[in-house]
């Protein structure tokens, strides 16, 4: 259908009433207002968040640390290769099912709902924003590793599908979970889960070997260890193996949380 | 006002038969037909409960019928629920997401993102922003606008680029009256402009001087519809007899005159013959006079005194027809 806003107006400046638009200006449109719109509302919080997540960061790469008395290089490099991991998944995973949960408890979520833009144009304008202070985190966690355990990264342009991949892949997670449970307070417990499942049990900044056999089973098919795999091995040469698969791995989380919550959110039961 | 059958350019909104069963077994509306011209005002009216939002949600496509259709000039909405997003605009009850947003930046982000010329946009947010006397927080957060304020911003952010229908869910909650002069003034300016207004309220004093139309909707059906004169037409010749009782005072004993009553709070609101009215102050002034009732006022019957017939239910109150 064409791309038109009706000029028939009932006197000079008033706005013309709306036809249905479609195609790439409209979709382009819609996602570069939402972004506008995310990122005003997130604005008060942003600073602060982006305190949080470089504190996060930088505190796990430290704080690690003063577990040994000399820790081993190849330790200190699969920590600090693993909390990028951690910065790129807190805001779309943990931050943006909180934000759902508060527009539904608020009576919000409706009016959210109804503004007239492509949904997956609200998906991608909210993926951008998660990025903002996710990527200054996970740089710092990086710089931070290399000046205190003083090894060097071999960065590689894979890094840039590696962050995009993983970090997307929690955004439809996080999507796919706040669109999809109702009931608020069930979404938020369930993003609080993830964080214990994230940080205690995901071999992120650990290796998979050091878990019970059946859950470092179950963690291959689970997608965090393979974003840690994929974002690591565009770090450093030769710390892994089977990123091929990892990157299917965390397509297929991608493509199935993408699939939840299309169908959560044009759900109209 | 555009009158029924005026239909600028086709774009009648219509609902045909909607019916909406919850997956529960709840029958939220019952083949609910109605139609709504450009540039009308209507009203949606009904009692907590009535199904007067799940109606809303299926017009915006956030809910899909069971049965029946919803069509808005061409569109089919319930097969197109974005073409539903972009016709529509919507102010729910809820106050709307703006702690972050100043005032005008909120109203100028929403008429982007609908899709406004910036220019046209930005005139008519200032425009707006004047009309509803809100300059004093124009630059102040939302966080730090109070319930009032900020339902007049939500007004502002779903009418500065409105869709071709704007749905208004109770818009004037917490607004001072003064302001809601000035907003009910816009009502009529969106009208003038071609767009379908739907008022959802169980306010009906407000919506009896806001509406061209209405429709009164009660556990999920269409009651009755028409304009507020039709409404009032079968209380022709009645008169609305409101005795203000003493407190903890029970309802007197009703005499023969009396044709039907209503007791909201203190308030017991009746209905009597025209010819019956020095009668009805006489028993009014025995009231008085044992102490029973503290004032008394007659007047003539108002849309509220339909709608409480229609749906056993004072407009601000849900307490039921004694």
């Amino acid at each position: 259908m064409a791309v038109a806003v009706a000029p028939r107006a009932t006197r000079p400046g008033a706005p013309g009433l709306p036809e249905v638009r479609a195609g790439p200006r409209y979709w382009i449109h819609g996602y570069w207002r939402v972004f506008v719109w995310d990122l005003v509302d997130i604005r008060l919080h942003l600073p602060i968040l982006s305190a949080v997540l470089i504190l996060q960061g930088a505190g796990f790469v430290l704080g690690i640390g003063l577990f040994f008395r000399h820790i081993p290089q190849a330790a200190a490099i699969y920590v600090s290769t693993g909390v990028p991991v951690l910065s790129l998944l807190t805001v779309g995973l943990i931050f943006g099912p909180q934000i759902v949960a508060t527009q539904r408890t608020e009576g919000s979520y409706e009016f959210v709902q109804s503004m007239p833009v492509p949904r997956a144009m609200m998906t991608m304008a909210w993926y951008t924003v998660s990025l903002i202070p996710a990527l200054p985190a996970m740089t710092i966690a990086l710089l931070v590793g290399m000046a205190r355990y003083h090894f060097h990264l071999d960065v590689t342009s894979a890094v840039v599908p590696a962050v995009l991949a993983t970090s997307l892949t929690g955004t439809l997670m996080g999507y796919a979970l706040s669109h999809g449970i109702t009931n608020p307070m069930t979404t938020r417990l369930a993003s609080l889960s993830l964080v214990f499942v994230l940080f205690g049990f995901s071999p992120v900044m650990f290796p998979a070997a050091q878990l019970p056999h059946w859950l470092a089973e179950a963690n291959r098919w689970l997608p965090f260890e393979s974003m840690a795999t994929i974002v690591r091995g565009a770090l450093v040469k030769g710390m892994v193996t089977g990123v091929g698969r990892a990157y299917l791995v965390v397509g297929a989380w991608a493509v199935a949380s993408a699939l939840v919550a299309a169908r959560a959110v044009g759900h109209r039961s | 006002m555009a009158g029924a059958g005026t239909n600028r350019d086709g774009w009648t909104f219509r609902t045909e038969g909607v019916t909406k069963v919850y997956p529960n077994g709840v029958r939220a509306n019952d083949e609910i037909s109605l139609h709504v011209e450009p540039g009308e005002v209507y009203g949606l009216l009904g009692p907590n409960g009535a199904g007067k939002t799940t109606l809303v949600k299926q017009v915006i496509g956030l809910l899909r019928p069971t049965s029946g259709r919803i069509t808005f000039g061409p569109h089919d909405l319930v097969a197109d629920p974005a073409a539903a997003r972009q016709l529509c605009s919507y102010l729910p009850q809820a106050q709307l997401p703006i702690d972050s947003f100043r005032a005008r930046e909120a109203i100028v982000l929403c008429g982007r993102i609908r899709g406004g010329d910036p220019a046209v946009v930005e005139r008519r947010a200032d425009e707006l922003i004047e009309a509803l006397d809100l300059g004093e927080w124009r630059d102040r957060r939302g966080i730090a606008l109070s319930g009032g304020v900020k339902r007049l911003v939500g007004f502002a952010m779903v009418t500065v680029c409105p869709g071709r229908a704007v749905i208004l869910d109770e818009p004037t909650n917490d607004v001072d009256p003064l302001r809601r002069r000035f907003l009910w003034r816009q009502v009529r300016e969106l009208g003038n402009l071609g767009v379908a207004v739907f008022l959802v309220t169980h306010n009906v004093a407000e919506a009896e001087k806001a509406v061209d139309r209405l429709a009164v909707i009660a556990d999920g059906r269409l009651l009755a519809e028409g304009t507020p004169s039709s409404m009032k037409a079968e209380d022709r010749g009645h008169l609305r007899l409101q005795l203000m009782l003493a407190p903890g005072a029970d309802t007197p004993e009703l005499p023969p005159l009396v044709k039907g009553s209503t007791r909201i709070g203190h308030n017991l609101v009746t209905v009597i013959d025209e010819v019956d009215a020095t009668h009805a102050i006489g028993w009014a002034e025995e009231l008085l006079g044992a102490g029973v009732a503290e004032e008394y006022a007659l007047g003539a019957t108002s849309l509220e005194d339909a709608y409480i017939r229609l749906t056993g239910h004072g407009s601000q109150d849900d307490e039921g027809v004694r």
